[in-house]
């Protein structure tokens, strides 16, 4: 009787620990090709904030018609989003050659702002959009460990990752760019396009962490859904060294403290507040021994061709 | 080249001064020309130039008030504009005469709207009516009135430019080039987020006309920058301005210090909290008579900040780890300390249970009260407004405002002290003049306004001391050789590591005295203490601030300002427009923001010329490289576009 129920809060705990790990990887994957090709990218929170509105949003205007295809459709709007999002920082940071931390900063201001005018037109309240009765499917068994696709797809995309940066010409030319975009142009490959990619691909992976809270967890939007995982993101990306694999461990590391706060923050075991705080010292002490040497030497650096 | 263009505008001010005026001449036609009223949701009862009133109201009074003089002045303005245009096309060093005389006629039919609007409103006051039921209160100019304004003032500053003798005076607020055209592209960004949310507002009961639906559009953009802009026209809400803007000034100059330091500080918000934690432990722990309390209190507010970026800056010098990443790390850390001491009066470890003593009792996330002597008043409180009728004048800062002006008008001009006392003179005489028509009387609504004593002696004084030690102190001579070269720096014999550390916990101690303001100055919601709702997001803002203040002291107090009027106004476009709510704000902060990033389009060649100076001194054909000089340049300008390492 015991056993039983320790395996089903084990089980649980289990659950949480990959729902509190999904958006993390997903978006420190994100955070990982920009980064990778030269451009810094703070504004992950600010695009999965907008990646989540768009899926609600699109979710919720189509369900009456499309029926199940809708969160599909809605997770593509996440994404379409996602991109545009950080188009418009790969504008500001490539074209433009902008501070890099402050467009993020002004993309993360805006996803403050615009979420609260849209709701308001669409559903006149600023707080939260209408929840959508098609959220995305949930696959897998038992009770606790059924999981939406998006899941399934943040750990695919470590795989992929994985082999687009180190087996494709494409993840070469990335990788050049954000170490030396100098030499990487005279070896005939095309800085800029290559940072757009980049910083374009960040914001599908993203949008995509977005789109997994806001359809693939809850089922609507509420405002500053995010809370901060672009953030923990970005430092999992740091503590991973910027390898997939390390973005695959750090956000490991930091799902696990987050499912703990989750699952023992109302009892008497742990004082959740600070658990929270586990990752940010450790990506601190981490930054402190490793950061730098391990950081893409051209990240953070316009580049003038 | 011919005579009159000698000293007139250059052909690119010429352009921007036609085209100005272009808009303005058009939109006296396309645009509605005055307000008479609005009823509660917005909806305007519009005078048009031509075509007569639009009424949106569905009140349509029986009698309007008289707006004929301000009509007919329109055609006098006309004319001054088709003046404008022609100067500016063909050069002429007059510009600003016509320039000027479009300004005054503009102004002069819109004090007259006004006149009218008042007799208007005496009239039915007189007949009993209620003010509240009067739609005149919020009449006025519209865009087609206002657009004239703007269109004489460009088509001065433009003819100025080309003059020899202004030349040099406005080229010192060309850093002021990139924080204005991106608020004016932003306008344009929010004006269109604007008309895709909000209808425009109407009571009537048929569908609008095609025509009304443009005027009606124009109108509603024109209602709502007005209304966010408004509260600098009343007392009470510019006070709950200021009060929104002192804590912003703190954070901004936190932001501006780091900048100027080199580095890029996000970690106000955690700032914040620590200084409130800190100010907490002694104004509430603390035995000590408020002599001492006091300063105490201030002290450990900017303590705790302090401590905070210090130690971003120590990790910074020590193992060059990031500061954009440590200080964003520090903010979560800060606020899960926070709500580990204050969010709860006990805590749990593996099964046992701990007593905390920081929590007040009840619900709320709140610490105890503080001292009484760890207090700060109000500033009406200040002057002597404690209760409803009260009275006091005002009219000593217009008095230091003239001192001020004085001082500078007159700098150089004598050797020996005769400048201050003619300042001094000149403000006793202001003070003594506007004595009476500057005598405000408390009401309700202006002393529940919590603009405490940390506006003027925490954070203008920070402003001060901000500007005093950059500019004025070796030390801030180091800061800024870091920021600008820490290779060049370190080369000339300064510390850089040590610089780095002192500049985050200066930068730091600045946000920490946020607390003075919220937690001494009972800003929040008039509670003396630590409390959960503390708005940390202001630290944000701060970026945004110091971005748009271009890291000057003076530029971060104003744009403060700025916001916190645009934050006030939100709050009235909130009430009074249905779809559209003060989220507006933040839209246009955040693409102020992003246009600053991208320095407003605006190419280097505006933005970081070759120094009028340099013209000034040498022989024409100095041999002396100009991209010398353009360097020189450079490196006095912030350079944001540094590595964020």
């Amino acid at each position: 009787m015991e056993d039983g129920g320790n395996s089903v809060i084990l089980l649980t705990f289990l659950g949480t620990f990959v729902r509190s790990t999904t958006p993390l990887l997903l978006a420190s994957l994100g955070g990982l090709y920009s980064e990778r090709s030269g451009v810094v990218n703070i504004a992950l929170e600010g695009i999965i904030i907008f990646g989540a509105l768009a899926a609600a949003v699109v979710t919720q205007l189509t369900e009456a018609s499309l029926g199940d295809a809708a969160p599909w459709l809605g997770w593509l709007a996440g994404m379409v989003v996602g991109a545009f999002v950080a188009w418009i920082h790969a504008i500001a940071s490539i074209k433009y050659k902008a501070n890099q931390v402050i467009s993020g900063t002004a993309i993360n201001l805006l996803a403050i702002g615009v979420p609260g005018v849209l709701l308001n037109a669409l559903y006149n309240s600023s707080s939260e959009s209408k929840s959508v009765d098609h959220a995305l499917p949930l696959w897998g068994f038992g009770d606790s460990l059924r999981f939406s696709p998006p899941v399934y797809f943040a750990f695919v995309m470590v795989i992929v990752t994985w082999y687009v940066m180190y087996k494709t010409p494409f993840g070469l030319r990335l990788r050049a760019t954000g170490e030396h975009p100098k030499a990487a142009a005279s070896m005939g490959v095309n800085v800029y396009t290559i940072r757009y990619t980049g910083v374009i691909l960040s914001g599908v992976l993203a949008g995509s962490a977005g789109v997994f809270l806001s359809i693939g967890f809850l089922s609507s939007f509420t405002r500053n859904i995010s809370a901060g995982l672009g953030f923990i993101a970005l430092a999992a990306l740091i503590f991973g060294k910027w390898t997939p694999l390390g973005c695959l461990l750090a956000t490991l590391l930091f799902g696990f403290f987050r499912a703990l706060s989750v699952q023992y923050g109302g009892t008497d075991v742990l004082p959740s507040s600070l658990v929270e705080t586990l990752p940010f010292i450790f990506t601190i002490i981490a930054l402190a021994f490793t950061g730098k040497s391990q950081a893409p030497k051209a990240v953070g650096q316009p580049y003038e061709g | 080249m011919r005579q009159d263009t000698a000293q007139g505008p250059t052909p690119f001010a010429g352009r921007l001064s036609a085209s100005v005026a272009g808009v303005a001449l058009l939109g006296l036609f396309i645009f509605p020309y005055a307000t008479y009223g609005r009823n509660f949701g917005g909806a305007g009862l519009l005078q048009l130039l031509v075509g007569g009133t639009l009424d949106f109201t569905g009140i349509n009074p029986a009698t309007l008030p008289d707006f004929s003089l301000s009509l007919l002045l329109a055609w006098p303005l006309l004319l001054s504009l088709l003046v404008v245009i022609w100067a500016s096309v063909q050069r002429k060093s007059w510009l600003w005469i016509a320039g000027l005389s479009s300004m005054v006629i503009a102004i002069v039919a819109i004090v007259a709207l006004k006149l009218s609007l008042n007799l208007e409103i005496d009239r039915l006051v007189a007949t009993g009516m209620r003010l509240n039921k009067i739609i005149y209160l919020a009449g006025g100019a519209n865009l087609g009135l206002a657009l004239p304004v703007v269109a004489g003032l460009v088509a001065v500053v433009s003819s100025l430019s080309g003059m020899k003798s202004w030349k040099g005076r406005l080229e010192r607020f060309r850093s002021a080039l990139i924080p204005l055209v991106s608020i004016l592209l932003s306008i344009v960004v929010g004006a269109v987020v604007i008309l895709l949310v909000q209808i425009v507002p109407n009571s009537l009961t048929v569908p609008l006309s095609a025509i009304q639906q443009w005027y009606g559009k124009a109108d509603l953009i024109w209602f709502v920058y007005s209304t966010l802009i408004a509260p600098i026209t009343n007392l009470a809400d510019f006070s709950r301005s200021l009060l929104l803007a002192t804590p912003l000034i703190l954070t901004g100059l936190s932001v501006a210090f780091a900048f100027r330091a080199g580095m890029f500080n996000i970690g106000a918000p955690g700032q914040m909290i620590m200084g409130g934690i800190f100010a907490m432990l002694v104004g509430v722990y603390v035995p000590l008579p408020a002599m001492l309390l006091l300063p105490l209190t201030v002290v450990a507010a900017a303590f705790g900040g302090a401590l905070w970026g210090g130690i971003v800056g120590w990790l910074k010098a020590r193992f060059g780890s990031s500061e954009v990443i440590n200080t964003i790390m520090m903010n979560y850390i800060a606020s899960g300390i926070f709500v580990f001491m204050i969010g709860s009066n006990s805590f749990a470890f593996l099964g046992h249970k701990y007593p905390l003593p920081f929590k007040a009792e009840g619900f709320e996330g709140k610490s105890a009260e503080l001292q009484a002597g760890a207090k700060l008043p109000t500033l009406a409180q200040m002057i002597g407004l404690d209760k409803v009728g009260d009275t006091a004048s005002l009219a000593w800062v217009a008095g230091l405002l003239i001192f001020g002006i004085v001082a500078v008008a007159l700098q150089g001009r004598f050797k020996d002290q005769r400048r201050w006392i003619f300042a001094a003179l000149g403000g006793l005489v202001a003070t003594g003049l506007l004595w009476i028509p500057f005598t405000i009387v408390a009401d309700g609504g202006l002393l529940e306004i919590r603009l405490n004593a940390s506006f003027v002696f925490i954070a203008l004084l920070s402003a001060v001391f901000f500007a005093v030690f950059l500019w004025r102190t070796a030390k801030g001579y180091e800061v800024r050789a870091v920021g600008l070269a820490p290779k060049a720096a370190q080369y000339g014999g300064i510390n850089v590591a040590q610089n780095t550390i002192l500049a985050m916990v200066i930068a730091g101690a600045f946000a920490g005295l946020t607390a003075t303001h919220y937690v001494m100055g009972a800003a929040i919601n008039g509670q003396f203490n630590l409390n959960l709702s503390l708005p940390s997001n202001v630290g944000f803002d701060g970026i945004t601030v110091a971005l748009l203040g271009q890291s000057t002291p003076w530029g971060v107090v104003a744009s403060s300002i700025f916001f916190g009027v645009l934050d006030t106004g939100g709050l009235y476009v909130d009430q009074k427009l249905d779809a559209l709510t003060r989220d507006i704000v933040t839209v246009l902060k955040a693409t102020i923001v992003f246009f600053i990033a991208v320095q407003g389009f605006l190419g280097k060649k505006v933005t970081d010329p070759t120094p009028i100076l340099e013209h000034k001194d040498p022989p024409k054909d100095d041999p002396k490289d100009p991209k010398d000089a353009h360097k020189d340049d450079a490196a006095n300008d912030l350079k944001l576009n540094k590595k964020v390492s």
